[in-house]
């Protein structure tokens, strides 16, 4: 082997070797990438356009770029009250949702495995359950109790539908922490309820923190309960830019403005979630 | 998980005795500061049974806001409810069989498994692919892996907009790059075979990258013995891959694809924006005919019926392919 590097130079030496596989694998994959971003890069490119640039055939890459839509979708267009709408519905929603949720995997974790097993199954399947039929009896009911196009029907929707993610999810951080911690402190007297919140309640701070951002992702996200309950006054974000992105094709360079300012927190949430993406993807099955 | 609480260490001398402490429990002690020297006072409730206690807000939430609404759902698909016209008669299972007798509804739920399958298919398949890839790369990975998973978390109505923005008649980027190469384009989502394409590829673009991520991540926990073993009998990347990973990751599998396969059963925000279950009704897929019985025509009453048509279809397949798994692997959930 070291006879043909000396003859054929560095290209088929072990490096080279290395390099030779790994060179268009790596091509490979920057081009799936680069497919795969090319919707999000030309929205963002469309969203800095005049209509002239962003109707041109051609599609054009080089132009002037303007801020006018973002300042006019989002401060003239009143999406800024959506704004709020969506950030005190999924706030509200991710506070109860992972208070509840996290007693509840505190819970599960002190079980007997036997036992908790039939109840996860039971909560498993709960998130089968098809949104749009959900969404009928919560339209039905909300219109008898005159909750429609209120904030707490959207929140306790989103609750309730959030709830076996964050159980499954906040329970697999309750399984890393030693069951000898609890029964310590149980004997050194601490009620049920100390024990649960000084002693597993801090050791699984990092858990509560993803397990909240990915909550807050889905109720940010949702669009058919919005769709559904909000109103005029209580409208999320995604249903806003449903509408908008559905009317005349004028309006493009608008609600490509709107969609890539509704993008941005999520690219912020990305970055700070790398490290438990997985785990938070899988609902705590696979350990990132 | 690290270990948060330490004690503070009373002195240099002393730290290594005291991480021993730590060891035996002291941790506890600092963090929760019972009364330590009380006598120990009446034991609390049995563990087991207050530990029932911890999941009673939660288990009122859903028996509250999902259980009942559900059966709720139910109840109301017996009978003939149409909040528009104020008709409000229960007609047994009237709804079950008018449904069963609706060529729509034969169509949607075709359209519905057609999508779904191809979807989930294409996912797995460029999911393992990418995986592997990945897997198999020695550098640039992790800025890769976070690039490629930015499609995953967008808002399903934004990542909507952005495809049609790509895909749209005359206007679109795939419309203008065609035209620019002298090619003249189709109407991507004006033709029936073509929009149900661009829907199939839509559900694809938002979740290939969750299947890369979590089966790259489950590809990373094969045995590197069993890898190594294999090698030295002589396998290839490919014999490697489906011999020797995939069957040590099936379990991961499973778990994947029954969860993947719950959402896209009621895959409803992009197909939505994207061509609103047309042209005609070629997109239109069961759960976008529920919505549309229920919030277009306000006929409730078979829309529930419907939708709970849909829930025992779903959790027919899952519970099938759940038994099949876990029967060979338990452990799989």
């Amino acid at each position: 082997m070291n006879a043909a590097t000396t003859r054929r130079g560095w290209w088929s030496g072990r490096a080279g070797r290395r390099m030779r596989t790994q060179l268009p694998l790596f091509l490979l994959l920057c081009g799936f990438t680069a497919v795969n971003l090319t919707p999000v890069v030309w929205a963002v490119l469309t969203s800095f356009k005049q209509p002239v640039d962003a109707f041109a055939v051609p599609p054009r890459l080089l132009f002037t770029p303007t801020f006018t839509f973002h300042y006019q979708v989002w401060v003239e267009k009143a999406f800024w009250h959506y704004l709020i709408n969506s950030v005190v519905i999924s706030i509200s929603t991710v506070v109860i949702s992972v208070s509840i949720g996290t007693m509840a995997a505190y819970g599960l974790s002190r079980l007997r495995s036997n036992t908790s097993r039939g109840v996860l199954f039971a909560i498993l399947s709960m998130r089968m359950f098809p949104h749009v039929l959900l969404a009928i009896p919560f339209f039905v009911l909300a219109r008898m109790l005159g909750l429609i196009n209120t904030y707490p029907a959207m929140i306790l929707a989103l609750v309730a539908i959030n709830q076996p993610f964050t159980i499954w999810l906040m329970r697999s951080f309750f399984l890393d922490v030693p069951g000898e911690l609890y029964e310590a402190a149980e004997i050194d007297g601490c009620s049920a309820w100390q024990v649960f919140a000084r002693v597993g309640l801090p050791l699984v701070r990092p858990g509560l923190w993803v397990t909240a951002l990915f909550s807050l992702l889905l109720a940010y996200n949702e669009f058919l309960l919005g769709l559904v309950l909000t109103g005029p006054a209580t409208k999320t974000l995604p249903v806003a830019l449903a509408e908008y992105g559905a009317e005349d094709i004028n309006y493009w360079t608008l609600s490509a403005a709107a969609a890539v300012g509704i993008m941005l927190p999520i690219v912020a949430f990305m970055m700070l979630l790398q490290r438990h993406l997985v785990r938070g993807l899988s609902m705590g099955a696979v350990k990132g | 998980m690290p270990r948060r609480e330490r004690p503070r260490p009373i002195s240099k001398g002393t730290a290594i005795i005291d991480d021993e402490l730590a060891v035996a429990g002291a941790n506890v002690a600092v963090a929760a500061q019972p009364p330590r020297r009380a006598v120990r006072r009446r034991r609390p409730l049995g563990s087991a049974s207050s530990a029932w206690l911890f999941l009673l807000p939660s288990a009122a939430a859903l028996l509250g806001v999902l259980l009942v609404p559900l059966a709720y759902a139910m109840w109301l698909s017996l009978f003939d409810y149409d909040i528009g016209a104020g008709i409000d008669r229960f007609i047994g299972l009237g709804n079950y069989s008018a449904l069963l007798a609706d060529q729509q509804f034969w169509d949607s739920l075709g359209r519905t498994v057609l999508i779904v399958v191809s979807a989930v298919t294409l996912e797995f398949t460029l999911g393992l692919l990418v995986a592997y890839g990945l897997y198999r790369l020695t550098f640039g990975v992790r800025t890769l892996n976070l690039l490629m998973f930015m499609p995953n978390v967008i808002t399903p109505v934004v990542a909507a907009l952005f495809l049609r923005w790509i895909f749209v008649s005359r206007w679109g980027l795939l419309s203008g790059i065609l035209i620019g190469l002298g090619i003249f384009p189709p109407d991507f989502l004006g033709d029936p075979a073509w929009a149900r394409a661009v829907v199939i590829l839509s559900d694809a673009w938002q979740f290939t990258p969750f299947m890369i991520l979590v089966l790259y991540a489950g590809l990373n926990t094969v045995d590197q013995s069993q890898i190594e073993a294999a090698q030295i009998d002589g396998a290839g990347p490919w014999t490697l891959l489906l011999r020797i990973m995939v069957p040590a990751i099936r379990p991961l599998i499973a778990f994947v694809l029954a969860i993947r396969l719950m959402d896209a059963f009621r895959f409803f925000d992009q197909i939505y924006v994207l061509t609103a279950g047309g042209p005609g009704t070629s997109t239109e897929t069961i759960t976008l005919y529920t919505y549309a019985l229920a919030f277009r025509l306000l006929q409730v009453g078979k829309a529930s019926a419907l939708g709970v048509i849909t829930l025992l279809i779903v959790a027919a397949v899952i519970l099938g392919m759940v038994m099949t798994l876990y029967r060979r692997d338990r452990g799989a959930f």
